[in-house]
């Protein structure tokens, strides 16, 4: 097969301000063949992301580049600026995480598919409307003709990375690269933008170079994985090898931290990445690795090959192999909340007003509503976790909102026999207080202005507790979510997401809560953060007897943590069961789609296997 | 967009109806009441009746307040007590002389604003970038007397290129194109001076913002080349938060006109609410506290529906 890109022991270091420059990226090497698709897999750190705009020769100014970036038979770091941007667009199209911001929202979206088309080919605005017709139709727009002139506000999610696409096909390129093109996105929808990345690959023979944090979103699509962490290359092969035997102990790591239906316990990596000023000499993830060795830390590891796959470890030939298993306990029961009801929902229903409406039909109240959540009704028993499932638009986090007071709604929400409704006055903010909630992104959640400690001791301030108590008992708060009492006096911003997160759920404790509302609290960290931060609220719940609420799209995040699941479509609760009754038999059709765009509930690999020998080997 | 026009006009009306209302009662809350202003210290409480049955002062508020409606629908603000004229013979002549200054200061302002932001946006870690920044905070913390009077005495005073006021010559009927514009010169470039110092340093910070936002990075990624992606991608998207503060700026610089229609004896509303303050003539200090309230008004309107033209998702359809 011949290669189309082919990256020879590339190196990037950047320079931000007058610092020296740091590397970012070192000795990277990789192919990318016409038709095929490259996963090149690493979490946040990793230097993916610098890789492929490396490629493009976009690095911001200062960034220093060295080694081979071959497009063919031409070096891409040998290009002057006008060069290169021929090649952008032309040969190498690119499409981004977030469709919504990586269009011009004050621009057609049909006149910036023809400028891309325009920019390499000279052609008039009518010609290149013809294309941009044409490519439209080929990523699936429905009625291209009328939707030219629609500006990306006006398409959904999936719709608007499709018009990425095709304004990244105008000039047919070689060579496509994906930056997480599905990151984001509801999983029914990520699975057909992957299907259609699949199909035009193969109608153009078209390389793909796909950027994830996420193995298991490419387990179906790749050809090939590459791996990085730190900025090295810890493992590459083909897909098939790779996840059949995965080698290197953070694959292994990266594999077992991913959520599988009637998992145990995750696998969660100890320690963090460490910063590119102080990586280790050795290998990179020896500190955090379980079987690692005095040696490991003294030079980086040649990279060995073993089944199908090369991998830089010393280790490789001792670490257990992959135990293929196709049956995995689908069944593990989950013990029983025979503990009785906390919160019960009855009736709800929760009216928007549109946004937008004159000031005249909002005096008046005239103004057309629209119903977000109709006539759901639940109960969530103590100790219990409750998951709530369903597209954007469903309604999950308007069920989120309204049980946690913030929205008007009609019927019943009623905590431990105290209806909500009736209370008024410190009645009610008290009970308020025992329903605390996770929100999404941790560093929006938090206040900038405040210290961590200060954030975590505020509800304790509603409380009445000293200023002596409240620092000490956020200290041990800190402790109990796995952060040190050091970050009591640092600010949000130097912390990593995965940290604030923790900060974000020893604030919703401090109130003492008997719920907590998660609010897809893991969706915007790396697969290995997200493990780390299920496994701690599993505990905790089990710890404090707590029950949540947890509201995700992620199908394999809920099947692990919640007992019963209740999907939601359209504001209303299609069905509610029992987390692994409904997944392996969902009797709704609409759930069983769901099931379908979710590849790690199917029980197929071994992963269970390599996480317990982790496991068994970071207890000894 | 019919919609945006619908809904933000209705909204002005509404505004509108309060500024009146609030116009209204501000003229009845001076002090001893507009009798006592118009007659002085020492007249007598039957001179004082007397004048109120005349200006209409006698009858219960709520009538007054319909009769201040009634006259406004048909354009009659009252008789200046200074100078015996209808209000709104006076103010229509003074107010196309502060427009002819402002509009035109604001098109000159905007335009050389957009053009310095543009070239500290994209080279503000440069050493023009830098340039321009310190510049803009000099200008900004000089006042508009003081930009004016250096004005007057380099290209009035100085060279003679210019008058150095302008209220005798304008008050000929038809002065003539050039006579005015002479007239305008020097104020215009004081009031586009000290504007654009503040308005060039938000929009070099808007695009430079801008110019960090991903759907840059994916039109270069198309290979368009730089010019092309500040201008017809950018720009566009920069111009929206300058847009809306320009419309909020109305009654800022209308503040400012006062001190600046002074410095150059221009006959403007500035001028006019500046003399007629000295008066205690109140039938015209609240006619122009009406006018300058209409003109915010009309001023947000007018920005809210060029926002709806640049930015699609402000429309309501």
């Amino acid at each position: 097969m011949s290669a189309i890109l082919k990256l020879d022991d590339v190196s990037v270091a950047l320079r931000r301000g007058k610092a020296r420059a740091m590397p970012i990226l070192d000795h990277l090497s990789l192919e990318v063949s016409a038709g095929k698709m490259l996963a090149l897999v690493g979490e946040s750190g990793s230097g993916k992301t610098i890789a492929t705009l490396a490629t493009m020769r976009l690095l911001p100014r200062g960034a220093k580049i060295t080694g081979r970036i071959m497009l063919g038979e031409t070096d891409l770091l040998t290009l002057d600026e006008p060069a290169m941007r021929r090649v952008r667009g032309r040969d190498i199209g690119m499409i981004f995480q977030n469709p919504l911001s990586a269009l011009n929202p004050t621009t057609r979206i049909g006149a910036q598919i023809n400028e891309a088309y325009r920019t390499h080919t000279g052609h008039s605005d009518r010609a290149a409307r013809a294309r941009t017709l044409e490519l439209l139709g080929e990523v699936g727009i429905p009625d291209p003709a009328a939707r030219f002139d629609d500006y990306p506000h006006q398409f959904s999610g999936g719709m608007r990375q499709r018009v990425m696409i095709a304004m990244a096909l105008a000039c047919s390129p070689k060579l496509l690269i994906a930056d997480e093109p599905t990151t984001g996105l509801d999983p029914l929808v990520a699975k057909q933008i992957l299907a259609l990345l699949t199909r035009l690959r193969r109608t153009h023979n078209m390389g793909v170079l796909f950027i994830t944090h996420d193995l298991s979103v490419v387990e179906e699509y790749a050809d090939d994985v590459h791996v990085l962490y730190a900025g090295r290359t810890v493992e590459a092969g083909t897909a098939a090898d790779f996840f059949a035997a995965p080698r290197h102990p953070y694959s292994q790591a990266l594999l077992g931290a991913i959520p599988r239906l009637g998992q145990a316990r995750l696998l969660s990596i100890p320690g963090t990445l460490p910063d590119p000023e102080q990586r280790p000499s050795g290998c990179r993830f020896a500190p955090r690795c379980a079987w690692a060795e005095p040696a490991c830390a003294e030079s980086y590891p040649a990279p060995q090959s073993l089944g199908g796959t090369t991998a830089a470890c010393r280790l490789i030939a001792h670490i257990p192999p992959f135990v293929a298993s196709t049956n995995v306990a689908a069944g593990q029961g989950r013990q029983s909340h025979a503990a009785g009801t906390l919160l019960e929902v009855e009736n709800l229903t929760v009216r928007y007003a549109r946004t937008n409406t004159s000031l005249i039909s909002s005096l008046f109240g005239t103004a057309p509503k629209f119903t977000a959540l109709d006539n759901v009704s639940f109960t969530l028993g103590k100790g219990e976790c409750l998951g709530i499932v369903g597209e954007s638009g469903s309604g999950k986090s308007t069920l989120g909102r309204a049980i946690l007071q913030m929205v008007g709604y009609d019927g019943r929400i009623i905590l431990d026999g105290e209806d909500f409704t009736a209370l008024r006055g410190a009645a009610l903010r008290r009970l308020r207080m025992s329903v605390q909630v996770v929100f999404q992104d941790p560093r929006e959640s938090l206040n900038p202005r405040l210290r961590i400690g200060d954030s975590v001791a505020e509800p304790l301030k509603f409380m009445g507790k000293s200023s002596a108590a409240r620092r000490q008992a956020a200290a041990g708060l800190l402790e109990r979510v796995g952060l040190s009492a050091r970050l009591l006096d640092v600010y949000p911003h130097t912390i990593s997401g995965g940290q604030a997160q923790r900060v974000a759920i020893a604030r919703a404790l401090a109130a003492e809560p008997r719920m907590i509302v998660l609010d897809e609290p893991t969706s915007s960290l790396d697969v290995s953060t997200q493990a780390m931060l299920l496994n701690l609220l599993k505990d905790l719940a089990k710890e404090r007897g707590l029950s949540y609420i947890l509201i995700s799209h992620d199908l394999a995040a809920v099947s692990y943590m919640a007992d019963r699941i209740a999907v939601l479509n359209g504001g209303k609760c299609l069905e509610i069961g029992p987390s692994v009754a409904l997944l392996a038999n969902p009797s709704h059709d609409y759930t069983k789609k769901l099931v379908d765009a979710s590849p790690q509930l199917r029980p197929s690999t071994g992963s269970l296997q390599i996480s317990q020998s982790i496991q068994s080997r970071q207890a000894s | 967009m019919v919609r945006l026009i619908i809904t933000r006009l209705s909204t002005s009306i509404v505004s509108l109806i309060i500024l009146i209302t609030l116009v209204f009662f501000m003229v009845h809350a001076t002090p001893g009441g507009p009798a006592y202003s118009i007659l002085g210290v020492k007249a007598t409480a039957k001179a004082i009746a007397a004048m109120n049955l005349k200006l209409g002062l006698a009858v219960p508020l709520p009538r007054q307040y319909a009769v201040w409606w009634w006259h406004l629908l048909q354009g009659r603000l009252g008789y200046s007590y200074q100078v015996n004229q209808p209000v709104a013979l006076l103010i229509r002549v003074y107010m196309l002389n502060t427009l002819a200054l402002y509009l035109s200061a604001i098109v000159l302002g905007t335009i050389l604003s957009i053009i310095v932001g543009l070239i500290q946006g994209v080279y503000y870690d440069r050493l023009a970038g830098r340039i321009i920044g310190g510049l803009q905070l000099i200008f900004y913390a000089l006042p508009s007397f003081f930009v004016g009077t250096i004005l007057i005495l380099i290209f009035a005073v100085q060279f003679r290129w210019f008058p150095t006021g302008g209220i005798s010559d304008l008050r000929i009927e038809n002065p003539g194109i050039f006579v005015y514009i002479s007239h305008l010169t020097l104020p215009v470039l004081t009031v586009a001076i000290v504007s654009i110092a503040g308005l060039s340093r938000y929009f070099g910070q808007t695009v430079r913002e801008e110019l960090t936002k991903e759907y840059v990075r994916t039109a270069a990624a198309k290979g368009v080349a730089f010019p092309r992606i500040l201008f017809g991608h950018v720009l566009r998207n920069a111009l929206r938060p300058l847009v809306t503060i320009l419309g909020l700026s109305f009654p800022y610089i209308f503040a400012g006109s006062i001190v600046v229609e002074s410095v150059f004896s221009y006959p403007g509303l500035g001028w006019l609410l500046w003399q007629s303050a000295l008066g205690q003539d109140y039938p015209v200090i609240s006619a122009i506290v009406l006018l300058i309230g209409v003109l915010t008004i009309l001023g947000n309107l007018l920005a809210d529906i060029v926002n709806g033209l640049l930015d699609p998702r402000e429309r309501f359809d």
